[in-house]
């Protein structure tokens, strides 16, 4: 068992929801450290630039870093193998490739690049490292927001086919009420009930949204018989469920959509690097 | 996939949940549902009415089994017990029967009794009694006795069992693995009886239950007792009264056993099954603690001065085999051996600890609710994840499918507690009733730890694991082939091959379960017991 998740749990450090490895953290720290260090000693003593030994030299830990960053897409390929710990790789991945962007920059003397080529493969380095911590922000706080409050846990590509569900038994209830559940149902939920649907409340507040959306059944309820009401209070079962299904569909789906201005950027990052290097070694 | 010889050899010994009937086995004749008039000829149901025996007969057959055929062996579950009406019957604790040709029905299933990954090579080998002993022992706040003792015999003993005797039913009741091995020393005729019909016909009948009670006394209960931290220190003659005095109740699921501030009768101690212990607040009750087997009730109301009535309410989670000490009985052994008083004041400790905990922690009783409820006391390794740090990337799934050729043997879906999700991954049950009734022995505990696992060379998908896991921790797979022209029984050739599949803890892979090392959050746990859950949840009591 992890002590930090535990702790975590517990509520005594609220930090370490934000810092799942505080060993990594160390390291990264003292790596950083001895980075700037080392710099700071470099550039007292000879000017620093990408062409010279000294640009080389961190350009190439960074070329490095890079490629055993990239090593761990490959690693999530490959799950059947035993190569380690899944969080061990993840841990490498944030913190080495932050420690990347940190040499990209010593590479280029803490200048601005020069050139066209140079300018997209510092400008990519900065993106996918910034993306990278976003994506790490977002991995730490969507899980706080799904876990506060939401009865449902759902896999993100059910959801379509479970709000379908979900409308089927509400059109099978509402066939046996009267006109007046009927017309509502029309009204109101049907719509609803057709497919997921995002609303952006659920980041603010995930319960509070879903109350205020059911707010609608009390109006009606006072209009019913004591039967109908029970129909209706199925009703508003299942339309919690969709709404729930609602937030976890928005909230789910940044953790999603991130991949996609983190990865095609990687690679494309990667390409460039190996075209750079390519150009640097041979002209 | 092309079935193997093995796979071949199974289904041709498969029949229905009675027996693997058929070539190879050791059966010759069976006959299901008899009719009360047939059942009457068998002494053993002689005293029921014909409404009685047209319910029950659906549970009854009567089968003649081959000289040298092994009925069950040692290590295996089964939910049968057997009424000799002729021939001879052999019990031993013989691993491997010598002379038997046949295939055991009930496949031998090796237990042992450890923490899943853990590697205990010395526990290879034993039988399931001395299996259990060492559990016990290594297990310092089990101070009571065991339930899987079928017979009182030495290491290499044998005894030979004839027309009129009754056997299996004390594993059948409890659930547990049987300690013995069974073979017929002659052609035999036996009366197979489901152990849901022995309950019903138990509680029917009362000479039928002194006679099974009798049965227990005489083939299990001294070597329970003497086995026993509580009363190991006590003399033979003293242990062998008690085997007399001590009273043998069972419980239907949900029975109240004693009732809260009503006069406590005895120690009770349970034998199998679990036991809800809960308290009045205000206008209702509280879940404050349960008894798993082994656990003892009555201790704090016996020990503590001035104490007459029960301290909660005690009911059964499901069926309960409990064994009852009378307060005098009880008294006369502390007065005899003042030590067992010291060895009961650390469970009476430890549960009044508990107790007062759930009473003042409202989410401590709810939280034994729900591990009750959801059979999370019965599991050796349940698959939680934190809600809180999960990213439902699915990459346990994906993990597990990887690892099961595409397959993954669990959703990422099932119950909350907390910010925990229960995952529908079987949870390595204690008491795997899933191991019960499958035909062929494709389901049963591996090699290592509490694992439980299917061998899908020799299942024939007939869902009977599946049903029977009451956490939907088995699912059918279709696996998109037919079964071949020459299936044996006939009634599936053609048809659909379907094959239960279930997490297996990946352990054959020494790096551990796939679902946890592929968490890239490291928000996927395997739990060992309710205990490690709830440090997971919050401070240990």
């Amino acid at each position: 068992m992890e002590t930090g998740v535990r702790d975590i749990v517990v509520g005594r450090i609220d930090l370490k929801r934000w810092v799942q490895e505080p060993r990594w953290l160390l390291a990264f720290s003292v790596a950083m450290v001895l980075c700037l260090l080392t710099y700071a000693i470099n550039a007292s003593i000879s000017e620093i630039n990408p062409g010279n030994s000294w640009g080389i030299t961190y350009g190439t830990f960074a070329s490095i870093l890079m490629v055993g960053d990239v090593l761990y897409a490959v690693r999530r390929r490959m799950l059947k193998y035993d190569l380690g710990n899944s969080k061990t790789w993840v841990q490498f991945h944030v913190y080495g490739g932050t420690l990347f962007a940190v040499l990209v920059l010593m590479h280029s003397g803490f200048r601005w690049p020069v050139g066209l080529m140079n300018w997209v493969l510092w400008s990519l380095s900065l993106w996918v490292t910034l993306s990278g911590l976003f994506g790490v922000f977002l991995q730490r706080w969507i899980p706080t927001i799904l876990s506060s409050g939401l009865s449902v846990e759902v896999v993100y590509e059910r959801i379509p086919e479970l709000v379908d569900q979900v409308r089927i038994c509400a059109e099978k209830v509402v066939e046996e009420c009267t006109d007046t559940v009927k017309d509502f149902y029309k009204m109101n939920l049907a719509g609803a009930l057709v497919a997921p649907q995002s609303k952006a409340i659920y980041f603010v507040d995930v319960t509070g949204g879903i109350r205020t959306m059911l707010r609608t059944f009390e109006y009606i309820r006072p209009l019913l018989t004591l039967e109908e009401k029970g129909k209706l209070e199925r009703l508003e079962g299942m339309y919690k469920t969709k709404l729930e299904l609602d937030a976890h569909f928005t909230i789910q789906r940044p953790l999603r959509w991130w991949l996609y201005t983190h990865v095609p950027v990687s690679l494309m990052l990667v390409l460039l690097v190996a075209l750079h290097l390519y150009v640097v070694s041979v002209y | 996939m092309e079935p193997g010889k093995t796979q071949i050899r199974r289904i041709e010994q498969y029949k229905d949940r009675w027996s693997s009937f058929g070539r190879g086995t050791g059966i010759l004749d069976i006959s299901e549902k008899p009719t009360p008039d047939v059942l009457r000829q068998y002494p053993i149901f002689k005293e029921f009415d014909d409404k009685f025996l047209e319910k029950i007969s659906p549970d009854v057959s009567i089968a003649r089994w081959k000289k040298n055929a092994v009925l069950f062996e040692e290590g295996s579950y089964i939910d049968i017990a057997f009424f000799i009406v002729s021939g001879e019957v052999e019990i031993s604790l013989q691993k491997d029967v010598s002379g038997a040709q046949q295939v055991p029905i009930f496949n031998r299933s090796r237990t042992v009794f450890v923490n899943p990954g853990t590697s205990v090579p010395e526990e290879r080998g034993k039988t399931v009694f001395q299996a259990q002993v060492s559990k016990q022992n290594r297990s310092a706040s089990s101070i009571t006795f065991l339930s899987s003792i079928d017979f009182n015999l030495p290491s290499e003993g044998l005894i030979k069992l004839g027309p009129g005797e009754i056997f299996g039913e004390i594993g059948a009741l409890s659930g547990w693995p049987q300690s013995v091995t069974a073979r017929a020393s002659v052609d035999c005729d036996l009366v197979q009886i489901r152990v849901a019909s022995l309950r019903q016909m138990r509680k029917t009948s009362p000479s039928l239950k002194n006679r099974l009670d009798a049965l227990y006394r005489e083939r299990a209960l001294f070597s329970q007792l003497k086995t026993t931290p509580l009363f190991s220190g006590l003399s033979d003659e003293v242990v062998q009264s008690l085997v007399q005095k001590i009273e043998l109740v069972s419980y239907d699921p949900d029975e109240v056993i004693a009732r809260e501030s009503e006069p406590c009768d005895g120690l009770y101690l349970v034998r199998s099954g679990f036991v809800k212990l809960s308290q009045r607040v205000g206008e209702g009750n509280i879940v404050v603690s349960y008894l798993p087997k082994g656990g003892i009730l009555g201790d704090a109301e016996l020990l503590l001065e001035g104490m007459t009535g029960w301290i909660c309410t005690a009911s059964s989670k499901e069926y309960c085999e409990l064994a009852k000490l009378s307060r005098n009985d009880f008294g006369d052994v502390l007065t005899k051996y003042p030590g067992v008083e010291s060895l009961l004041w650390n469970s009476v400790v430890n549960r009044l600890k508990e107790s007062g905990y759930s009473k003042r922690v409202v989410r401590q009783s709810e939280f034994i609710d729900t591990a009750l409820n959801k059979g999370l006391v019965e599991g050796n390794s349940i698959l939680v994840i934190d809600l809180n740090v999960c990213t439902r990337c699915d990459d346990c799934v994906r993990g597990c499918a990887d690892t099961h050729g595409g397959i993954p043997r669990f959703v990422r879906e099932g119950d909350k507690l907390g910010n925990f999700l229960i995952t529908r991954a079987c949870y390595h049950c204690e008491d795997p009733v899933c191991l019960v009734g499958c035909p062929t022995g494709a389901i049963r505990r591996a090699d290592v730890g509490d694992v439980v696992e299917i061998d899908d060379k020799i299942c024939i998908g007939c869902h009977t694991c599946a049903n029977n896991c009451p956490y939907d921790a088995i699912t059918m797979l279709d696996t998109g082939e037919k079964w071949p022209d020459d299936t044996i029984p006939e009634r599936y050739r053609g048809k659909e091959r379907e094959l239960a599949t279930k997490c297996d803890l990946c352990y054959k892979d020494p790096a551990g379960p796939a679902c946890v090392r592929s968490c890239p959050h490291g928000c996927a746990f395997r739990v060992g017991d309710i205990k490690e859950f709830r440090e997971l949840l919050w401070k240990p009591v």
